[in-house]
Parts: structure tokens; sequence; C-alpha cells
């Protein structure tokens, strides 16, 4: 299997599903279109183009086109950290407010992805936390989250 | 007549201090988003998005263009002096301004790209204000059908223009036209596929999506790689461009600002494509190709000239037929539609303090930026300085708050980190992400205008053919979807690659 005999059976499933979701909802009729109408022919036309890409991969893999490896030679490790830092600031953002939550999420990615001085980790976070609360809270009016400390 | 009083009502408008101070703030944004490297147009604007909510729609509008045009403006500086395109529109300045930059010419490279983009600039706005007001005119003749012909050959165009297989492109689009279907259907009232949570009953938000595509995928694959920047170290001066630089520059600057505002007007093309074609033709026309590459300032003036001229053309469809041309013009869509806007061939009568008072403030942006890009290089350059470790927290931060603060929801924050990740996938599996959000935007007013023509033809799917209209545009779709089936062109395409 190639990367884009693979990628485009997962479309295909995807499609598939879609196109059984939207039976759900009435289909209608083409003179009365139903809810599920549009969602259907997007279902359709992903399994579509899908097949075709499928028989596109297939044919280059018949060339001699095989799967390229995705994450080999790169630090995947800090795009992993990065979505789990990301999926932990929006779990704390409301039971921890703004500005505790940005200055832990500052400091850590500062410390975990390429490690810097824990001068230059301790005063980024705090000046990123301080500046982005003046102008979206203060400034903007964004109503962000404030926890334990008000702010 | 028509036009002076109209030109003179944009310029009130312009002129107004909030006006002017938002367009201030939107091209110093937008030139900031272009410098850096990882933060384009599309996330700048839809992180900014929510601080318009508390303004008028004619200042938002403003602000949200100014970080447009001002990113295009930006982006030169980072591809002539790191050798990194601030944004995708300036990959090609690097070929020929880095070059120039070596050999102690980065002066004359960034005022030639500052002045070629000021004019290029001007003029596609001049372009604007005639040909904006004619196209709406003709729009008015338009009916679901031509509107639902039209999306398919705006998507069409896109998915053609689109780098790697076409397949991958139409399958983007396919896949972005389900998520828009996604919550409330308008017509029956029933939420569809929103698996009974709350939130999606109001649909797949445009920023979280574009944030995580653009925003969040972008810094997840550059902390993979080794994030270590060289900035060229050389003084830089004499940024005003000799008489020399001028007679090389002149027509290559009118040819890009000829070929970028038509490109620009084309649903699907824009300022990316017109770079490309523009240096292309630059190269084609020289009496000396082989300077191409090496520092030729012919490769600097044309791209940067197309890239900005595209931005004037791209706000034609938007404004006068209310279809954007690209991802930046969606989220534009987008914003309008937040202030109660209803874009389409209307808007121009509606609202005609909106759509001059933009027209005109792009004109104030284009000297704004001007007169602030000479000098600010210095500090932009300063600013390159800052290392990628430290600068792609704040990147994402400032995804974290833009897609949040929309509607002060923790659920958009997590439909961003989704799409972040499925952002990142699709760059591992080469998916080009601008026809899943042109689809994304054009969705619900596709399946309006299908719904709608199919009521009026009592089901009749031939209607799109039996108008003149739309059967024109629906077979240049088709003649689009044909042409890389055909060998001789697929050659072409392999070797312009």
């Amino acid at each position: 299997m190639n990367n884009d005999q693979v990628s485009s059976a997962v479309w295909f499933g995807l499609g598939l599903a879609v196109c059984l979701g939207s039976i759900h909802y009435k289909l209608g009729t083409p003179a009365s279109p139903g809810t599920g109408f549009m969602p259907f022919l997007t279902g359709v036309a992903i399994c579509f183009f899908s097949g075709v890409g499928l028989f596109h991969a297939s044919f280059r893999k018949r060339q001699g086109e095989g799967w390229v490896p995705l994450i080999r030679g790169v630090r995947w490790r800090n795009a992993l950290i990065i979505l789990i830092s990301l999926q932990v600031f929006a779990l704390l953002l409301v039971p921890l407010g703004f500005f505790l939550c940005t200055i832990l999420f500052i400091a850590f990615l500062l410390r975990a992805i390429v490690p810097q001085r824990w001068i230059v980790v301790i005063g980024c976070a705090l000046l990123t936390a301080t500046a982005s609360y003046l102008i979206f809270e203060v400034w903007l009016k964004a109503q962000l989250p404030k926890g334990p400390l008000g702010i | 007549m028509d036009f002076l009083s109209n030109a003179f009502l944009g310029f009130q408008v312009a002129f107004q201090p909030a006006n002017l101070f938002f367009c201030f703030i939107g091209v110093l944004t937008g030139t900031l988003v272009g410098v850096l490297p990882g933060l384009g147009p599309v996330a700048a604007m839809s992180l900014l998005l929510p601080t318009t909510f508390h303004v008028s729609p004619v200042s938002a509008i403003i602000m949200l263009a100014g970080i447009y045009y001002g990113a295009m403006y930006g982006g030169s500086t980072t591809s002539i002096l790191v050798n990194i395109p601030g944004e995708a529109a300036s990959v090609v300045t690097c070929l020929d301004g880095y070059q120039m930059a070596r050999q102690g010419r980065a002066g004359p490279a960034l005022g030639i790209a500052a002045f070629g983009s000021f004019i290029a600039g001007t003029l596609s706005i001049v372009g604007l204000m005639f040909i904006g007001p004619f196209l709406a005119q003709g729009a008015l003749k338009f009916g679901p059908p031509e509107y639902f012909s039209l999306m398919i050959l705006g998507l069409t165009i896109l998915t053609f223009l689109a780098s790697g297989p076409m397949w991958k492109a139409l399958l983007m689009a396919a896949f972005g036209l389900f998520l828009s279907t996604i919550g409330m259907d308008n017509v029956s009232g029933v939420a569809r596929l929103s698996f009974n949570i709350e939130e999606l009953v109001d649909g797949v938000g445009l920023v979280p999506v574009v944030m995580g595509l653009f925003g969040i995928s972008e810094v997840m694959l550059n902390v993979e790689q080794s994030m270590d920047r060289t900035i060229f170290e050389t003084k830089i001066r004499n940024l005003l461009p000799t008489m020399k630089d001028w007679v090389a520059s002149f027509w290559p600057m009118i040819r890009g600002t000829v070929l970028g505002f038509f490109l620009g007007v084309l649903p699907g093309g824009g300022a990316v494509i017109s770079s490309f074609v523009s240096y292309a033709v630059e190269k084609r026309f020289s009496k000396h190709p082989e300077r191409f590459g090496h520092g030729a300032i012919e490769g600097v003036a044309g791209p940067e000239s197309a890239n900005n001229a595209a931005t004037g053309g791209a706000f034609i469809p938007l404004l006068s037929l209310g279809i954007p041309a690209n991802a930046v013009m969606a989220l534009l869509l987008g914003a309008l539609i937040i202030h109660g806007i209803q874009p389409g061939p209307l808007l121009i009568k509606q609202h005609p303090a909106l759509f001059w008072g933009t027209v005109a403030s792009m004109y104030l942006g284009n000297m704004m930026l001007l007169v602030l890009n000479l000098p600010l290089i210095g500090v932009w350059v300063k600013l390159l300085k800052v290392p990628y470790p430290i600068l792609f927290p704040l990147i994402l931060l400032f995804c974290l708050i833009g897609s949040y603060s929309l509607n002060n929801s923790v659920f958009d924050v997590t439909i961003m980190i989704i799409f972040g990740l499925i952002g990142y996938l699709f760059k591992k599996f080469n998916y080009e992400a601008a026809p899943l959000i042109l689809a994304l935007v054009l969705g619900p007013m596709m399946e309006n205008s299908l719904r709608q023509a199919l009521l009026m033809a009592n089901g009749n799917f031939f209607t799109f053919f039996q108008r003149p209209i739309s059967a024109t545009l629906l077979t240049a779709a088709l003649v689009l979807l044909v042409l890389p089936l055909i060998p001789s062109f697929k050659r072409k395409t392999v070797a312009i690659e």
C-alpha cells in the first residue's frame, strides 16, 4: 500500500458513512429535496473522488510507488506535545482562568520543545500573559474565563 | 458624475478618524503577519474577527481588508532577507530577492517590492471601482441556477489550480461541503449530523477550522523540523531603486498588475497563482532569462506587483456577486454575514458607504503601507531575529484566544485542536486545505441555490444547462475538470512544475 491508497481508502469509508448517516434524514425528491439531500450528495462525491484516488494510487503502486514514512527523520514528539498541551489548556481554561492558564502554557512550551533558560521562561510567560490579558480582556473586552485569582 | 460622487462618499467614510485608525491597525497587523513566517493572513483575520464585533461593519471590513493587502506587502521582507516566505504569495520572491540580498542589494529589492506593491495595489483598486458596480448590475440577472453554477465554477477553478492531483483537491472541496451541512437545516429546522452535541447545531465554525488547518498544523510541522533560522547579515541601505532598476522593473510591474488583477478576479485564482504566473511570464519576456534565480530585479518587481494586484481583483466577486474568490475572501464574507450584511449584487446599492468606503480605505491603506514600510524595514528585520522556539507559543496562544473568544466556548477550541491534527495529516498526505475552506463557506449558499433551482424546475437537473449563463459557467467548469485528462496538457503542466 502506498500513502495515497491508504488515505483514499479512509476517505471512501468516510464518504460511505456520510451517505448512510444522511439517509436517516429525509432525502426527499429532486422536486422537493429533503434535509439529508445535500449531505448525501457530498457523501457520494467523497466516495466518487476517493474511488478515483484509489484507482490512481493503485496504478502508481504498480509503477513502484510505495509507502513513504510520515514521521521518519522528524521530531514528531514535538508535534504531539503541542497537541496535548493545547488540549490541556482547553481543559484547564475555565477552572484556572485565562491568566494562570496562559502562564503555565507558555512556560511549559518554552521548556518542553527547545528548552530555554528559566529566566527567559518565567519572563516570557509573565509578559505574554499580562500583555494578552490587557489587550484582549481589558481593551477588547473579550470576556476570557476568570479563575481563582479573579483574573 | 455618479462615479465621482460615489468616490467622494468613499473618501468621506474612509477619512473618518475611527476608520483611519482601523485601516492603520489592519495594514500594520497585515504587514506583521506577512513578515512572520507561520502566521498567514487567513489565521490573522480569523484571530482578529471577534475583535471587530464591537465596531461598525465598515470599520471591521476596512481593518480585515487591510490585513490582507498588508500581508502581501510584508511577505516580501522575509523572502528577501531570510529566504523564507512570510506567506505563500511571496514564495517566488525568494528566488531572486534573496539572491539580490546576498549580492548586497537587499535595499533595492525591498524598495522595488514596496513600490511595485504600491503601484499595483493602487491600480487594482481603480479596476475594482470600475468593474465592481458593472458586474453587480449584470449579476442582478442571476437566479439560483446561475449562482449554483458560478459557485461550482469557483470551486473547480480552485481545485484546478491546486498543487498535486486534482482528485485530492476535489475531495477537499467535497469534504468542505459536507462540513457545511452539519447543523440546522434552514428549510426544515432539523439539526443534521450534530450527534446531539448542542454546539454543533449552529454548525462547524469557520474560524476554529481555519485556525486549526492553517495555524496549529503549521506550528506542528515547524516544530518537527530544525528551528534554526539565519538572517542574512547585511547593511540595508539605498532603499530607493536606481534609475536602471526602475527601467528594468517598469514593464514587469505593469504586466504583473494586469495579470494579478484578472487572476485575482477569477474565483479560485488569487495572489499565490498570480505571483507564479507573473514570474514565468517575466522569465519568458526577458532577453536574459538565465539571470532569473540569480538576482534579477524583474523577478521581484513582477510577482510582488502581481500578488498585490490580485488582492484588489479578489474583492470584485465578493463585493459584487457575494462569492468569495479565495479562502481570505471567504473569511471576509463570513465577517459581512456576522455583521448582518448580505453580500451580493445588491450590496453596492444597499450599502454604498461600505463598498465605496472600503475601496477608498484601500487607497489610503496602500499609502500608509508605503510610508510605514520603507522606514520600518529595520524593525521587521529585528522582529525576525526573535527565535522561533520563543515565537511559536505566542502563535498558539493567539489561535487559542481567537477560537475561544468567538463564542466564549471551549468547544470551539476543541474543534480547532481537532482540525489542527487533521490539517497536520492533510499536509503529511499532501492534501491542500484551501478548497475545503472555500467549500465550507460556499456550502450553505450552494445548498440553498441548488434546492431553490430544483424546486423552480420541478426536479429537473437539466435546468442548469437550459439557462444560457448557467450552462456557460458549468461548461467552463467541465472543461477544467476534463483538461487534466488530456495527455498533452498533462505534459505541459508537469514541465511548468
